[in-house]
């Protein structure tokens, strides 16, 4: 998870984030960055997101379990 | 020797649908990575014409002219059209783009598409037989959007090249593009599964999205001798997508 904390971070061009925190508050959060999303998701964990999955995830931790859940 | 119509990309999409129609005029040889997908291919094309696989990883540039040089002299073929389907679009914002993305882009829409062209153009290995390019472009070429940053570029790119190839070929080689607007292929089933882009879009189209079939058309009038006067230019087949500017 430490890994995915540091990619999304990166992502949504801030130093750290949070599990808690809504994937909406940020001011990078858009319809590119659910792109990179999708493009980091199948890179490094192996799954396919789309677009609504991502904006129903509503927090970090909520598009970790996301991932997790698509990986079993 | 018997003459050929090379199509890259040949095992999906607007590839797959060009060769299939031109084996109706024509012996192809079919060209992909994956040859279990080339053979499913070769089964649809027509009996009446020839047809060889060519199996080749375009992202690998290094060793491509001479696999090339090898796969001709092996079967004994002449290519006299030249069709470059093989694509890749991966769409990111700039910030998400790495070097590899980048470069595999460019390799395969743009460096192979010189070095190909380089072979088959050469007396040495082709003969002097080839006759005509279309590279596969898109509409994207001379316009702008986000996250298409390094696939417009890579095909501004392909465009820039045919122009060049399109003087430097003539009389013999007649080389031109074809800018297609979104159709339906595997490419960009992504696009397309997005309800709300997919009806975006569609508003954005006069003619409605358009299928490979609308390409390899386009493709088969100017590979042929009615176009025997066209060379160096963008055919935009794409439902009027580019030159609607209803606000």
């Amino acid at each position: 998870m430490e890994n995915f904390l540091e990619q999304i971070a990166e992502l949504l061009e801030v130093d750290v984030v949070n599990e808690a925190d809504e994937l909406k508050s940020f001011e990078a959060w858009d319809s590119l960055t659910i792109l990179s999303i999708i493009a980091m998701a199948n890179e490094n964990y192996g799954v396919v997101l789309n677009a609504a999955e991502i904006n129903g995830a509503n927090t970090i931790a909520g598009l970790w379990s996301l991932i997790e859940s698509k990986k079993a | 020797m018997e003459k050929y119509v090379l199509v890259t990309g040949a095992s999906s999409g607007i590839g797959k649908s060009v060769a299939i129609s031109l084996s109706e005029n024509y012996p192809v040889i079919l060209h992909g990575r994956n040859l279990d997908r080339l053979n499913e291919v070769k089964n649809i094309c027509s009996l009446h014409n020839k047809c060889l696989v060519w199996q080749e990883d375009l992202v690998q540039v290094e060793k491509l002219e001479e696999h090339l040089q090898h796969f001709l002299l092996e079967n004994e073929v002449i290519i006299e059209g030249y069709v470059h389907c093989a694509g890749l679009m991966k769409m990111l914002p700039l910030r998400s783009q790495s070097l590899i993305n980048i470069q595999e882009t460019f390799n395969t829409n743009v460096v192979s598409a010189m070095l190909i062209t380089k072979v088959l153009s050469s007396k040495k290995w082709n003969k002097g037989g080839l006759r005509s390019i279309v590279y596969i472009s898109s509409n994207i070429s001379n316009r702008g959007a986000k996250a298409f940053n390094v696939y417009a570029s890579s095909k501004g790119a392909l465009d820039a090249f045919m122009r060049s190839m399109a003087v430097e070929l003539a009389p013999n080689v007649r080389v031109n593009s074809i800018l297609p607007g979104a159709v339906f292929t595997d490419m960009t089933m992504d696009i397309f599964a997005n309800k709300e882009v997919e009806e975006r879009m569609k508003a954005t189209y006069p003619l409605g999205f358009g299928h490979p079939q609308d390409i390899a058309d386009g493709v088969n009038f100017l590979l042929s001798e009615k176009a025997r006067w066209i060379t160096g230019q963008q055919l935009v087949i794409d439902g009027g997508r580019t030159v609607d500017i209803t606000g």
